[in-house]
C-alpha cells in the first residue's frame, strides 16, 4: 500500500475527531469572547469576571487539589494491589484482574450513588463502627471531602491499576532475583529496582486518575454536595441553569487549561521516567 | 477482506435498518420531557398506556429537570431533541423569552371545556399543580411548625437543602427568606440566617440527591414537593409532608410543544390524554399524588387542596421577577455555603 493511500486512511476518523471534537472546541472559545448571556455582544466581560473574582481561583485550586488527593489514594491503595497481582499465582491473576475491572463494568451512577449508602450517616461504616464501640455518635463522612476522595479513590482505581498491571507484568523477574542475589532487602529491591521499572505505568495512571477524578461531576456533587464546589459544578450552574453560556465557556477552559497543564507535566514526568529506565 | 459487493451489501443492510424507526413512526410516537423520579414513574405506568390505547401514538420519555430541556432546546436550535416541554413558572418564561415553544393552539384539546378558566393559553397548556412545603421524618423529629422551625433546633441539625436550581428549592428560600424579614426579591436574610447555622446543617445537596439522603438518614427534614414525599413514603421512607403556618407554596406545571417539533400533532394528544379524567383519577391516587387540573377529577383527602379552586389560598410567586436575580442569587448562594 503507497503513502497516499496510508494518509487516506486516516481521513475518515481525522474528519470525526475534528467535527465531534474541533469544531465545538472552538465553537467554546468563540462564545467565550462575549459578554452576554445572549450571546449578541463581542467583548472580554466573562473573562474579567472569572478572572477577576478571587473565589474563581479558590475553585480551581479545590479542584486540582481534589484531583492530586485522589491521584495519591489511588497509589496508597493501588501500588500494593499491583505487587500483589504481580506475584500471584495465574488462577488468583484473573480473578484478581476481573475484581479490579468489575468496577468499570458499572454505570458511575450506580457505584456513587452505592457510596451514599456506604458513607451515609445511617451506611454501612458509620453502623459498623457504632456496633463496634468505636464511636459514639455517627461520622460525618458525605459531603465531606474525605468522604468524596475515599470514594472517587474505589471509582478511578481501575484507571490506575491496568496501566500499572501492564506495565509491571512486562517486568523481567529475573532482575529481582539479582537484586535480592546481590543483597539488597525487599525494600530497597522494591525502591530502586520495581518503582523505577514501573514509573511509566505509574505516571500513565496518574495522568487517567486526575484527568478522571477533577471532571468527576456527578461524584463530586452527589457525594460531596454543593458546599464543595468544583469547576464541573460552576460549569453546569452557568450552562444549564443559569444559561450564561460564555461565563460557563470561561469556566470550562480554565478546567481545560489546568488539567491539561497538569497532565502534561505528568507526561514530560513519564517521559523522564522512560529515558531513565531505558537510558 | 471486504470488497465492493460486501460493502454495498452492509450498507444496504445499514439502510434497511434506518427505516425501521419510520415504520414505528407511522403508528405514531410522541418525545415528551418529564421531570426525572415521582414524574418519570407516574407517566411511564399510566399516561403512556392511556396515550397508546387512546390515539395508538407511543410515548417516548425523556426524564430532564426544567432547566436541563431549555438547555437543551436552546442548544439544539431548531431541531429539538423532544416535542413537549413540561415545565415550571421560571423556565417557562425563559422558554418564552428565548422564542423555544411553538405557538399553542387551544382547540386541539378535546378536554379543555373541563378545564378551569385560564388554563390553556397562547404558549401552553397548565397540567397540574404542585404544592412545595416541608418534608420530614416524625419518627426522629417533632413535628415543624413553619420555615423558620428549619434553621432552628432540633430541626436544623437534621436538615437538609438545595441551593437556587431547582423551582422548589428557589421558593423555599424565598419563603425562609421571608420569615427572617426578606421578600420575594430579597433573599438575603435566608442567606444570613443559613450562614449562621450552617455547620449544624446536615447536608447541603444537589437536588437529585436529596430523595437518597433522606432515605439513607443523611437527612431528616427538608423543603420539597408533595410528590417527591409521596414516593418515598411508598418505598417505606418515614416521611411526613407539612404545609408551613404561613402557608404552602404552590405553582403550575405546564406544557408546550418545542419550536421545530417533528410530532406536534401527536404532542396535542398527549397533552390531551394528560388532562384527561382517566388519567387525572389514576394520579391522584397514592404514591402520584398529582394535582390534576381536569374539573371532573375528585381530589382525595390525602392531597393538600380539595379543588384547583383553592390554589389562590396558597402562596404563588412571580417568576418574571425572580428569573432576572436568580443567577445572583446562585452565585451568591455558592460564595456563601462554600466550604
Amino acid at each position: 500500500m503507497n503513502k497516499l493511500a496510508e494518509w487516506q486512511l486516516t481521513l475518515p476518523l481525522a474528519l470525526a475527531f475534528a467535527a465531534i471534537f474541533l469544531a465545538p472546541l472552538l465553537m467554546l472559545v468563540g462564545v467565550s469572547f462575549f459578554s452576554d448571556d445572549k450571546i449578541t455582544q463581542p467583548g472580554f466581560a466573562q473573562w474579567v469576571k472569572f478572572y477577576g473574582d478571587p473565589f474563581s481561583y479558590k475553585v480551581i485550586a479545590d479542584t486540582m487539589l481534589l484531583g492530586v488527593k485522589t491521584v495519591c489514594a489511588t497509589i496508597l491503595v493501588g501500588y500494593p494491589l499491583a505487587l500483589v497481582y504481580l506475584d500471584a499465582p495465574p488462577r488468583l491473576q484473573k480473578v484478581l484482574i476481573f475484581v479490579i475491572v468489575m468496577p468499570l463494568l458499572l454505570s458511575v451512577v450506580v457505584r456513587t450513588f452505592a457510596w451514599i449508602v456506604v458513607l451515609g450517616r445511617e451506611g454501612v461504616v458509620n453502623q459498623l463502627l457504632l456496633s463496634l464501640g468505636i464511636i459514639s455518635e455517627p461520622l460525618r463522612l458525605l459531603q465531606t471531602e474525605l468522604g468524596l476522595v475515599i470514594s472517587l479513590t474505589q471509582i478511578e482505581m481501575p484507571l490506575m491499576l491496568l496501566p500499572l498491571i501492564s506495565v509491571m507484568s512486562r517486568l523481567d523477574p529475573n532482575l529481582r532475583d539479582a537484586s535480592a542475589a546481590l543483597g539488597a532487602s525487599r525494600w530497597r529491591t522494591l525502591f530502586t529496582v520495581i518503582v523505577p521499572l514501573s514509573m511509566p505505568g505509574l505516571v500513565a495512571g496518574c495522568l487517567l486518575v486526575f484527568a478522571s477524578s477533577t471532571t468527576a461531576f456527578i461524584s463530586q456533587t452527589v457525594i460531596g454536595g454543593v458546599r464543595l464546589i468544583y469547576l464541573p459544578l460552576l460549569i453546569w450552574q452557568q450552562s444549564l441553569v443559569v444559561f450564561n453560556w460564555p461565563f460557563a465557556a470561561v469556566v470550562s477552559i480554565a478546567l481545560l487549561i489546568s488539567v491539561l497543564t497538569v497532565v502534561s507535566a505528568l507526561s514530560w514526568l513519564g517521559r523522564r521516567s522512560g529515558g531513565y529506565v531505558h537510558g | 477482506m471486504f470488497n465492493r459487493r460486501s460493502l454495498l451489501a452492509g450498507a444496504t443492510a445499514l439502510g434497511g435498518t434506518s427505516l425501521l424507526p419510520s415504520l414505528a413512526h407511522a403508528k405514531g410516537i410522541v418525545t415528551a420531557a418529564t421531570y426525572p423520579g415521582s414524574w418519570e414513574d407516574a407517566y411511564r405506568s399510566v399516561v403512556a398506556p392511556a396515550l397508546k390505547k387512546a390515539y395508538d401514538v407511543d410515548l417516548e420519555l425523556q426524564p430532564l429537570f426544567a432547566v436541563d430541556q431549555i438547555a437543551k432546546v436552546r442548544a439544539a436550535r431548531g431541531a429539538p431533541p423532544f416535542d413537549a416541554f413540561v415545565l415550571d413558572p421560571g423556565p417557562r418564561i425563559t422558554g418564552i423569552e428565548g422564542g423555544l415553544f411553538e405557538k399553542f393552539d387551544g382547540r386541539k384539546i378535546s378536554n379543555a371545556p373541563n378545564l378551569p378558566a385560564g388554563m390553556i393559553d397562547e404558549w401552553g397548556i397548565c397540567v397540574g399543580a404542585q404544592v412545595v412545603g416541608i418534608g420530614y421524618n416524625p419518627k426522629k423529629l417533632p413535628k415543624p411548625t413553619g420555615w423558620k422551625d428549619l434553621l432552628s433546633d432540633p430541626w436544623v441539625s437534621r436538615l437538609g437543602i438545595t441551593g437556587f436550581q431547582t423551582t422548589f428549592g428557589t421558593v423555599s428560600l424565598i419563603e425562609i427568606a421571608k420569615a427572617f424579614g426578606g421578600s420575594e426579591t430579597n433573599v438575603e436574610p435566608a442567606l444570613v440566617e443559613l450562614k449562621k447555622v450552617l455547620p449544624k446543617i446536615a447536608a447541603v445537596g444537589n437536588p437529585a440527591a436529596m430523595p437518597g439522603l433522606l432515605q439513607q438518614g443523611q437527612c431528616d427534614i427538608t423543603y420539597t414537593n408533595i410528590q417527591t414525599v409521596a414516593i418515598l413514603k411508598s418505598r417505606g421512607v418515614d416521611i411526613e409532608f407539612v404545609k408551613p403556618a404561613s402557608g404552602a407554596v404552590a405553582f403550575f406545571t405546564t406544557m408546550h410543544i418545542a419550536k421545530g417539533a417533528a410530532e406536534a400533532d401527536n404532542a396535542y394528544k398527549y397533552f390531551d390524554t394528560v388532562v384527561s379524567k382517566a388519567v387525572g383519577d389514576a394520579l391522584v391516587q397514592p404514591p402520584h399524588n398529582f394535582i390534576p387540573v381536569n374539573k371532573q377529577v375528585v381530589l382525595p383527602p390525602s392531597l393538600p387542596m380539595t379543588n384547583l379552586d383553592e390554589m389562590s389560598t396558597y402562596i404563588q410567586h412571580d417568576w418574571s421577577k425572580i428569573n432576572p436575580l436568580r443567577a445572583g442569587w446562585i452565585e451568591k448562594f455558592n460564595k456563601e455555603m462554600a466550604k
